[in-house]
Parts: structure tokens; C-alpha cells; sequence
């Protein structure tokens, strides 16, 4: 009401006509305060409540061997308009710099490819995992949401997000109910995403299985592409619980459905053929006086459909103080990639402000179906193939350590370290002769480091 | 039928879940910023990023992730 009170107390001047403007405004300053909205034009006295809360973030992420590195610098914010509406915005820029494996197989001699966009070549030195370093993209994002109470025990929240890189652009909309239960102890929810991605590769959309090219001049498209640009629509539904146990104890577990349609293709990945009796490369002899592949090399496909199911689990344990996060997916999909992922956190207080926070993290996942190490020169070739590494057996360990002080004015810094491994395995159905005890993956460790400030205001 | 026995299990949850719980006055733990389901939201945000990128799943706690030509 202290703005109702300003407003009135303004209103106390001598001009009549002045004094209905200013009394109308009172009207106003008043009826806003009682239905909780901010009042346009009247400046409301100052609440010593901060408004917003925010959380940034500078996070380095950089993979062994000169692969992918990451700058990303990240804000999270929320605005509290009081009775439990909030507005979130999420903004993110991203720059990657590196190289990264093109699907291709290590072969005894030295490898040269066409690259991405087809009009010049790079070289893979003899017995190494052949990496395209062409990868350099920047990326932004931007995400907003609005969240509010709709009845009683009901809330409802909405969002919009964006973002924008070189070759792929991201449009999504989200929409969610939630409603307590039980003295509030149990909370069901329900939630709703779409998003639109639209694809636009160097070099235009490669034919699925096409076979990589000579180097072309720069006003002649590729032989082996298609279209410019390609669409990906993905929708998640998510249905959630979150239950209070006890005074000490909270569980949420979620269900999710997520179907993604259109192109979901690497357009930058790559498979060898190889011999069906040896498994070793075949090679090829760029055209006369044209620079370009010394080996026969495919375009990979994949499926225009996925249909994933996934089951979410998450606890925290508070134990004097220290509190314990554990968490566990399960993750099934229509090609075949089924995880399991283990998660814990634990946070230690220690001193008056401060607290550690180690992390541990295992990913397992079995491989595609349609996960090929490399493809046999047989005809019919399958219809579709990856050589992708993140589609074939694979499991992950994460370590991690955090360590945040608040400081005097109730404001976090913290920084955290946390090393990365991913060991990848081609099953033994997919390798052809010499490939059986030889096959390398592309497996690598990472580092990523991140130094966050939230604060209010 | 696996939505009706999941509806059906759902439900029975439910019910159990009422003898679950605390008192409004009972909830000052419960009710600290560490004890949060959505506490470190940036770090969460960043894993997922990173994870969705160099894995062949994503999604679970949140919706799929992505809006990301890394996958």
C-alpha cells in the first residue's frame, strides 16, 4: 500500500484540476497495489526487497588432443513481481573452436578428405583417428518464461526460447501445469515443448549415403547434396511428481516422451567403406588434376524418426546440514540407445559461508542399430548408417569438485572443476577382419571449469 | 494398455503419497535454498549442454535439451 500512500500524498496540491489528475492517479496507484500489478507513471516508494536474482556463469570446456574447446558466458535471471509470479531469462553465448572426428577409421597409411563445405581438402596422418578441423561456430541463445499462480494449488508457466548459430537455428515454445496436493507435500506436474530447428550446413544437405567428392571450384555446388536446408521438429511431453517424505527428505520422479521428426542426420559425419573380407579401407585416386578423397567414403543416414521414453529420478537428503543429491535415468529410444545415467552431489558447509561440493557421474548407453563402425563395399548398402561415435556403446564417468562462498552482502562466487572421460566401443558384430581387436574410437577426456556470481538486486 | 497401468500406478502413488509429508511448521529445511530441486540451475543447464553434445541421450529432468546443431 506504501504506493497508494505516495500517491495520495502527491495528490495534495492546490490546482483543481491538477488535484482530480493527481487523485485519479491515487485511484490507480492504489488499485494496483491491491491487484499486486505495477503501476505505470507513479513512481511506487522504494521496497528494500531485492527483485531480481540473478546467476552468471564463464565456463571453459576444452576436450585431450586439441579437440573441441568451448567459451560460453551464461546468465540466469529471475524477477519476482510477488505473489509467486516470476519472470525468467536465460541468456547464453557459446564460441567453439577444435576438431572433431568425422566418423572416418584410422587406416595403416595417410588419409586425405573433401571438406564439409567441398571445396578444399584436410589430411589425417597414417594410424590416427581421422578429425575434421574445420569446426568453428559461435552460438547464441535466449530464453524467456513467465510463471504464476492460476487457482488455488495451481501454477501455470510458459516460455519462448531462441537461439542461433552458423548452420542451425532453434525456435521452441513450452508450456506447463503444476497443482499441490496434500498440504502441499505433493505436487504433480505436467509440461509440454515444441521446438523447430531448421538445418543449413556448409555446403548444402548431403545425400543420404552419398559418396564424398573432389574438391569442386567455389561456383559449383558439390555433386552429392541436396537441398540448402533441412527442418527438425522435436516434441517432449514430461509428467512429473515431486513428493516431500519428510522433514529432512524430497523425491521427484519424472516421465518423459520426447518425438523428434524431419532431419536428424549429422550432415558432417562421414563412414569408411572398407573391404568385407579385411575390413581395410578401399582406396580411391582423385580425378585428374582434382584434389580430393584417397579413400571411398559415405555420407552417414539416419532414420527421419526417433521416439525416446525416459524415467527421472532425483532425491535430496538433508543430514544436519549437509545435503545429499542423487539422481538416476533411464533412457530408452526406436533406435535402439538405451542409458542408464547415475548422478550425486553433496554439498558440505563449512566455516560461517562456504561449502564444498563434490559430483560423481556414470553414463552408459548401448548403440544404435543403425551404429556402423564402417560400412562392407556390398551392395545394397543399408538404408540407413552412422559411424558416429555417440551412437555406438559408450560409457562416461564424470568428477567433480565446487567450492562457493557467500559473502558479506548474501552474494555467491563459486568455481568448479570437473574432469570428463568417454571410453566408446564398436560391438563386435560391426567390425569386419582386421578391425577385430584393432578398432580405435574415438574416445577423449575433458576439463570444464566454471566461475559463477549470484547475486540480487 | 502400458498408459492405463502407468495411469492406474500413478494413482495408486498418489494415494500412498498422502501418508507422506510434513506440517506447514515443519518445513524450515525443507525450505532452504540447498534443499531446492532446482538449485544451481546454470551448472544444470551447462551439464546438460555439454552431455546432449557428446552423448546419444538427453532429457529426463527437463525436456530433451537441444536447439543445438552438436547433435
Amino acid at each position: 500500500m506504501a504506493g497508494a500512500a505516495s500517491a495520495a500524498a502527491a495528490a495534495g496540491v492546490t490546482d483543481m484540476a491538477d488535484k482530480e489528475m493527481k487523485i485519479g492517479a491515487a485511484l490507480a496507484a492504489a488499485t494496483c497495489s491491491l491487484l499486486g500489478t505495477a503501476t505505470p507513471g507513479v513512481s511506487i516508494a522504494a521496497d528494500a526487497e531485492p527483485k531480481w536474482d540473478v546467476e552468471s556463469a564463464f565456463l571453459y570446456y576444452g576436450e585431450s588432443d586439441d579437440r573441441v574447446n568451448d567459451l560460453s558466458l551464461s546468465a540466469h535471471a529471475t524477477r519476482d513481481f510477488g505473489d509467486e509470479r516470476t519472470l525468467g531469462l536465460d541468456l547464453s553465448v557459446d564460441s567453439l573452436t577444435g576438431a572433431s572426428p568425422s566418423g572416418a577409421i584410422a587406416s595403416g597409411g595417410a588419409q586425405t578428405f573433401t571438406s564439409p563445405s567441398g571445396r578444399e581438402t584436410y589430411r589425417t596422418p597414417a594410424g590416427e583417428i581421422p578429425l575434421d578441423d574445420t569446426f568453428l561456430d559461435t552460438r547464441f541463445a535466449l530464453n524467456g518464461s513467465w510463471s504464476q499462480p492460476l487457482a488455488r494449488l495451481y501454477t501455470v508457466n510458459a516460455g519462448l526460447g531462441f537461439s542461433s548459430e552458423y548452420d542451425y537455428q532453434h525456435i521452441g515454445a513450452n508450456f506447463g501445469l503444476t497443482r499441490d496436493f496434500n498440504q502441499r507435500n505433493t505436487t504433480l506436474s505436467a509440461a509440454l515443448a515444441y521446438a523447430q530447428d531448421t538445418v543449413k550446413p556448409v555446403g548444402g544437405i548431403p545425400l543420404p549415403l552419398a559418396q564424398m567428392t573432389d574438391v569442386v571450384d567455389d561456383d559449383v555446388s558439390p555433386g552429392n547434396r541436396g537441398d540448402g536446408s533441412d527442418t527438425k521438429n522435436v516434441l517432449d511431453v514430461l509428467l512429473g511428481v515431486t513428493q516431500v517424505l519428510g522433514r529432512h527428505s524430497v523425491l521427484r520422479v519424472n516421465l518423459s516422451y520426447s518425438d523428434s521428426s524431419g532431419y536428424l542426420t549429422d550432415p558432417y559425419k562421414i563412414l569408411s567403406v572398407v573391404d568385407p573380407v579385411t575390413g581395410d579401407l578401399i582406396g580411391r585416386t582423385p580425378a585428374p588434376g582434382a584434389s580430393g578423397p584417397t579413400g571411398v567414403y559415405l555420407h552417414e543416414s539416419r532414420p527421419d524418426s526417433r521416439r525416446k521414453e525416459a524415467l527421472y529420478a532425483e532425491l535430496r537428503h538433508d543430514f544436519s546440514g549437509k545435503v545429499l543429491q542423487v539422481g538416476y535415468r533411464y533412457s530408452t529410444d526406436d533406435w535402439e540407445v538405451d542409458s542408464h545415467t547415475v548422478e550425486s552431489r553433496l554439498r558440505l558447509p563449512f566455516g560461517s559461508s562456504s561449502y564444498l561440493e563434490p559430483h560423481v557421474r556414470y553414463y552408459q548407453q548401448t548403440a544404435a542399430s543403425f551404429y556402423r563402425y564402417s560400412l562392407a563395399n556390398v551392395t545394397p548398402l543399408p538404408g540407413f548408417a552412422s559411424a558416429d561415435a555417440r551412437l555406438s556403446e559408450m560409457n562416461a564417468l564424470t568428477f567433480g569438485l565446487k567450492y562457493g562462498h557467500v559473502n558479506a552482502g548474501g552474494n555467491e562466487w563459486n568455481a568448479r572443476l570437473e574432469l570428463y572421460r568417454q571410453t566408446a566401443k564398436a560391438p563386435n558384430e560391426v567390425l569386419i577382419g582386421n578391425q577385430i581387436g584393432n578398432a580405435q574410437m574415438p574416445d577423449f577426456d575433458a576439463v570444464i571449469l566454471q566461475f559463477g556470481y549470484h547475486f540480487k538486486l | 494398455m502400458r498408459k492405463l497401468i502407468l495411469f492406474v500406478l500413478a494413482c495408486a502413488a498418489l494415494e500412498g503419497c498422502a501418508s507422506l509429508g510434513v506440517q506447514p511448521w515443519e518445513r524450515e529445511v525443507l525450505a532452504r535454498d540447498d534443499m531446492q530441486l532446482d538449485t544451481n540451475a546454470l551448472d544444470t543447464a551447462f551439464d546438460d549442454h555439454i552431455y546432449f553434445s557428446k552423448e546419444g541421450t538427453s532429457g529426463g529432468r527437463g525436456f530433451g535439451g537441444g536447439g543445438c546443431g552438436c547433435n
